[in-house]
């Protein structure tokens, strides 16, 4: 028998018996269309982590009150109340440089609006601070240079924040809000960033670093100074620079240590590919896990839909199939089975990866490794499962295989 | 060998037996024991020949026709087909013989379901290597024989039983084979489709055809021209093959259905046909 009777032939038991077609198939697709889902979703939460650490600025370095660790020792970061507005208009003037923010931070900022309230934490700082944090405006405007010049009572809220208050961000620009007892008008609120973390970027209220300070602080000292870099190639060089600055304008002897530190945003990136390789790791065991259970999947439907023709197979012999007919026969079904069901199965992951990945709010996509896996090992699987046992009954006697229950 | 004027040979037969057993025994283990479903049976069978096989229930019949239609094999003896030893015959050879050489009818019939009536005819034509539109052609002519030519593209399930021993006796057909063997054929059916199917058979041979047939129907075995009764494994009635009588009438191109469309005018001898069919092996 020629592999094109073969065709004619499995195409023919495949449209005649529909049920037992679809089943079969649906067998491949589930097992398919999973994995598929599973690595889409897997590296896409991937993505999301990076994502979001590059979300906290761009070519973002971080100068920190408070020196690090000594002989064991170490100032409790931010208290060692070093960092200036001063400090940081310095920095703004160093080459490579492109943006600095200072930043005043009032940790328990209880915010009223009307009968509600909530607590979120709350930064003084300049309309710089929305380029070095990478902050968008939605609604109204962020701080204005003006308003930090005349130490504006004005507030730009988080949309978490906005939420927390049951607004909207069109009601709530505009409104006058109260921060620890004081009013604020509120004049912008950010874009969501989308991310939850230790803490949460949308959750936070902006206001001018002069009215934090004369309002809340009192003094002029800084949790943080935020600079953004020209070039992340000149990371060293600049950190390097704000270093001998900060030395010399804290009159530090050469035997002291910084009272400071730096962290950037590529220190970041580091940690989180550690924890990112983990995750992937982790996926690659579930995928793993995975491509068992649904191989086992398919191979089962195969194996059962063989089962049940062994007397076909004693028949086709009794009437003259030599074994490599009745092989072709299986092989050429097995793989229209496997291949129809791997490509439906390839389409539905694809449906099912966008939906899982927007119900957890993962930016999820199915990835090329992913459907070349799922679809490689479908297709290896399924037709190894459908052929080989036909192979093997094919070598009975026939009335062996008619014998057959 | 065989003569070619088509005169009954007045002398012993020409060609050697079409089947010819040699002390064949067949023995199925159960754990630890053995049953032996048949023990030592001799027989010849010559072509044109009309058989019938009885014996009680349980007394080896099936295994005896499953070793002469090749579906089977002894676990000692020697079974020879057309004079060949079957026991030096590949699996391949084995099919290739069943495929054209002999047509096997099953008391449950053993039609593929899901393919009509006439794809089941058919699909013997298929490892044949017959091209397509030849198989339906030659498929529809066997349907037409066997009175079902209006059923041709109904499913199995959707005919009678008798229709579908039918449909089986024409699929058996199809590829004009030198035997057809049939293990109560008419087992299944009810009196009138019995006496159709029979009739049908019976016509078959008369127009050439070797006939072997397992029946509990003391008709047929009536009709037969001789009878082998099997008894626990045994042939305990074992009439004389008859070479110089009724095989010898008949034969070769007596009819349509044995001779081959391609066949010369000269009457051929299916023996022969079938010693070619071994040595072209797996042609296709
Ligand atoms: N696969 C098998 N395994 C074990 N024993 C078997 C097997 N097939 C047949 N037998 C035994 O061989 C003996 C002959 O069986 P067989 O089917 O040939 O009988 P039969 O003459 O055709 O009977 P019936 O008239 O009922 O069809 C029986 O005793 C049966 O039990
Ligand atoms: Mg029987």
């Amino acid at each position: 028998m020629s592999y094109v009777e073969a065709l004619r032939l499995a195409l023919r038991r495949l449209r005649t018996n529909p049920l037992r077609t679809a089943l079969t198939t649906l067998g491949v697709v589930i097992g398919v269309a999973s994995l598929v889902a599973l690595i889409g979703v897997g590296e896409g939460t991937q993505t999301a982590i990076t994502n979001q650490i590059a979300g906290l600025g761009t070519n973002l370095l971080s100068v920190n009150a408070g020196g690090s660790v000594v002989g064991g020792i170490r100032g409790a970061a931010g208290s060692a109340s070093t960092l200036t507005v001063d400090d940081a208009t310095a920095i703004a003037a160093l080459p490579g440089v492109t943006a600095v923010a200072p930043e005043m931070s009032v940790a328990n900022a209880v915010v009223v609006d009307g009968r509600t309230n909530t607590t979120t934490s709350m930064t003084g700082t300049t309309p710089a601070e929305a380029t070095v944090r990478n902050y968008q405006v939605q609604t109204g405007t962020f701080i204005s240079d003006l308003a930090v010049e005349k130490g504006l009572r004005v507030a730009v809220l988080g949309p978490t924040t906005v939420a927390s208050l049951n607004r909207t961000p069109e009601a709530i620009v505009g409104q006058t809000v109260t921060i620890n007892g004081i009013p604020f008008t509120v004049v912008g609120v950010t874009q969501p960033k989308g991310g939850a973390g230790f803490t949460n970027p949308d959750d936070a209220v902006f206001a001018p670093i002069s009215a934090v300070q004369s309002r809340f602080t009192g003094a002029s000292t800084l949790r943080t100074i935020g600079v953004s870099l020209t070039d992340p190639a000149q990371l060293a060089y600049v950190e390097s620079e704000i270093q001998s600055l900060l030395r010399y304008r804290h009159q530090l002897a050469s035997s002291a240590s910084d009272d400071f530190t730096m962290v950037s945003q590529d220190q970041l990136l580091s940690v989180a590919s550690t924890t990112t390789a983990t995750i992937r790791n982790f996926l690659i065991g579930i995928a793993a896990i995975a491509l068992v259970v649904g191989g086992i999947g398919i191979a089962n439907t195969m194996l059962v839909s063989v089962r049940e023709r062994v007397r076909e197979i004693g028949t086709r012999k009794a009437i003259g199939a030599r074994r490599r007919d009745i092989g072709r026969q299986f092989l050429v079904e097995a793989v229209i089975v496997t291949l129809g069901g791997a490509v439906v199965g390839v389409l539905l992951g694809i449906v099912v990866t966008g939906a899982v990945g927007s119900a957890v709010n993962v930016p999820a996509s199915p990835t090329l490794a992913g459907i070349a896996l799922a679809f490689g090992s479908a297709l290896l699987v399924g037709v190894v499962a459908g052929y080989w046992p036909a192979r093997q009954a094919s070598r009975l006697d026939p009335v062996e295989a008619l014998r057959y229950e | 060998m065989a003569e070619q004027t088509g005169v009954p040979p007045a002398g012993p037969p020409a060609s050697p037996p079409l089947i010819e057993g040699r002390g064949i025994t067949r023995l199925y283990s159960m754990g630890d024991s053995q049953v032996a479903a048949l023990r030592g049976v001799d027989f010849r069978i010559f072509l044109g020949e009309n058989v019938a096989i009885i014996g009680p229930s349980g007394s080896g019949k099936s295994t005896l026709l499953h070793i002469l239609g090749l579906l089977d094999r002894p676990s000692a003896g020697q079974y020879l087909f057309a004079g060949v030893d079957t026991d030096t015959l590949d699996d391949d050879r084995l099919a290739v013989l069943r495929n054209r050489a002999i047509g096997f009818i099953f008391q449950s019939f053993n039609l593929v379901s899901g393919e009509s009536a006439l794809e089941n005819v058919a699909a013997p034509l298929v490892y044949a290597g017959v091209r397509r539109k030849e198989r339906i052609e030659r498929a529809e002519e066997s349907l037409a024989r066997v009175g079902l030519a209006d059923r041709m593209h109904h499913d199995p399930s959707q005919l009678s039983g008798g229709q579908r021993q039918r449909v089986a006796i024409a699929r058996a057909l199809v590829t004009r084979p030198a035997v057809i063997l049939a293990d109560e054929p008419t087992g299944n059916l009810d009196s009138r489709s019995s006496a159709d199917v029979f009739s049908l058979l019976q016509e078959l041979q008369a127009e050439g055809l070797t006939l072997v047939t397992i029946t509990h129907d003391q008709r047929i075995a009536d009709r037969a021209a001789r009878v082998l009764r099997v008894e626990d494994g045994m042939l305990v009635e074992h009439d004389a093959p008859a070479p110089y009588l009724d095989h010898a009438v008949a034969p070769a191109g007596a009819g349509g259905v044995v001779a081959d469309e391609d066949a010369s005018p000269t009457p051929e001898d299916p023996g022969l046909r079938t010693l070619g069919l071994l040595a072209e092996g797996d042609a296709s």
